[in-house]
């Protein structure tokens, strides 16, 4: 056995959050959540974590999800990001300019999202 | 000198942490809130503690300039590109390069710029008017409005791509009245101020009663009308007088009942002058209130009223003083307490004329 991956989670809305959290949990995935960019960035900062990827909902109050992935590209290059927008494609190409790996649009089933991580992450998908 | 965040409230706590954690990340930033809340400090505060505190501050405000003016303040021209442009001339986007370019009033710029704003911000080049060269510019942007974009956006009046350019950071200052627990703070830090300024001995810290007559006030004007309140009671000594006044503008504002209004002056063209006043009757004044609501709505002006409102009360009051003094216009512009030639041209602009004898 390797050891879990570790995924933070961020969106504004703790519903999603929440299944989020249940669903990669289940997956065996180590999981820490945040409800906006910076909450997340504090997360990221603190020493005690580190993590091998990062899902991320663009707009949301604080820091948006285009200025967390800006900054994690930067300070955190390691790590694998995927945007995750339902605005249309506003916010959607910003992210892909913030050079997100993926860009993915809502509504998208959770599978779908474990598949693509495995995937950034050379994994073999865990269904 | 940069102006500290005072304030001990949890929204200006994680402002502060906000501000310290991004102020090197160079992204975008959009402040909000209503007008004196301190979003220019939030502004001087995020560029003191960036690495680009060495650079320029460069601020323009997006409101107060007409649209070529502003277009060029901002770009720079080249010598000729339009009358009078003698020589060259650099534009804010260049003295800011490597600092801070503040755009101070973003929610009013016009749209056509808003389209070049954009522009620049996705290329991050701009060109000066009358140049055919492309200008890479390395300025932080940093914007500011009292507007509720989302709302603008909806009505059509500013680009949604350009809002999440600018939003990459957002924050939004609450008002001084959802985080009272600031006031105290504030009072303190600028009695001391003040003090100074005015050279004034030590003044008496507010007694817990004005302090809590203080925190229930509702500051439509924030902190910059705090600091106002503050000035003046170093000159007055009484709390109660600059209560007074805060409270009673307050009621004729929000809840003054129509009976308080004192009677209006009858109109000149014959309105009864025991006319009662009905609700909209004031208004009916300056706007024809028979029509369908469609063509009213759009007969109605703030601006327009306003500026017909003050033309009569002006015009009344100069009529008045001129009567007082025999039509002595220069003993009456003395009491108007304005200049000579600015009566005779409202004399002209009123058509007020002696009476002939
Ligand atoms: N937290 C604060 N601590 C100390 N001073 C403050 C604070 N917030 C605002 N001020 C002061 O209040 C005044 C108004 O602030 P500022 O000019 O930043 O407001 P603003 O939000 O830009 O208003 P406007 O929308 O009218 O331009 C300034 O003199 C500023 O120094
Ligand atoms: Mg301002």
């Amino acid at each position: 056995m390797t050891d879990p991956v570790r995924i933070l989670v961020v969106d504004d809305n703790e519903d999603i959050l929440s299944t989020f959290y249940e669903f990669f949990s289940s997956m065996g995935y180590t999981v820490k959540t945040a409800v906006d960019g910076f909450v997340a960035l504090k997360l990221l900062r603190d020493k005690a974590n580190s993590f091998d990827a990062l899902i991320t909902d663009l707009v949301m109050p604080n820091i948006s999800g285009v200025g967390l992935i800006s900054i994690v590209k930067k300070e955190y290059p390691d790590i694998k990001i995927i945007a995750i927008t339902g605005y249309g494609d506003k916010p959607g190409a910003l992210a892909s300019e913030a050079e997100a790996d993926m860009v993915l649009f809502k509504p998208i089933d959770l599978f779908k999202i474990e598949a693509k991580v495995a995937e950034l992450l050379n994994l073999e998908s865990r269904t | 000198m940069t102006t500290p965040l005072i304030g001990v409230s949890k929204s200006i706590l994680k402002i502060k942490e906000l501000i310290s954690h991004v102020a090197n990340t160079c992204l975008n930033v959009l402040i909000t809130g209503e007008t004196g809340v301190g979003k220019e400090v939030v502004a001087q505060n995020l560029y003191e503690e960036s690495i680009r505190s060495s650079q320029n501050f460069v601020k323009i405000n997006c409101a107060a300039l007409p649209e070529t003016l502003l277009e060029s303040e901002l770009f720079g021209y080249e010598k000729g590109a339009f009358t009078g442009a003698h020589r060259k001339r650099h534009g804010k986007f260049k003295t800011a390069d490597k600092g801070v370019l503040f755009l101070d009033e973003i929610g009013d710029m016009p749209m056509a710029l808003q389209s070049k704003m954009l522009h620049v911000l996705q290329s991050g080049e701009f060109s000066p008017l009358g140049s055919d060269q492309d200008f890479k510019t390395d300025a932080w942007v940093i914007a500011a409005t009292n507007h509720n974009l989302e709302e603008r956006i909806a009505a059509k009046k500013f680009r949604e791509d350009l809002f999440y350019r600018l939003n990459i950071i957002k924050i939004d200052i609450p008002p001084l009245r959802n985080r009272t627990e600031d006031i105290p703070a504030l009072v303190e830090y600028y009695s001391r101020i003040y003090q100074t300024e005015f050279g004034m001995d030590q003044v008496e810290k507010p007694n817990t009663e004005v302090m809590e007559k203080l925190c229930a006030y509702t500051w439509p004007g924030n902190i910059r009308q705090l600091q106002n309140c503050i000035k003046k009671q170093m000159v007055l000594n009484s709390w109660d007088k600059i209560f007074a006044e805060l409270f009673s503008e307050n009621l004729t504002l929000h809840n003054s009942p129509a009976s308080d209004i004192p009677a209006h002056p009858p109109l000149a063209n014959g309105t009864s002058p025991n006319a009662t006043l009905e609700e909209g009757a004031l208004i009916a004044e300056f706007v024809d209130l028979s029509t369908s609501s469609e063509k009213l709505f759009e007969d109605i002006s703030l601006k327009k009223i306003k500026k017909m409102a003050s033309d009569r009360v002006e015009r009344e009051v100069i009529i008045f003083v001129l009567k007082k003094v025999g039509w002595n216009r220069s003993k009456a512009a003395k009491i108007l307490k304005i200049s000579y030639k600015t009566l005779l041209y409202k004399m002209t602009e009123f058509k007020i004329q002696p009476p002939v004898k």
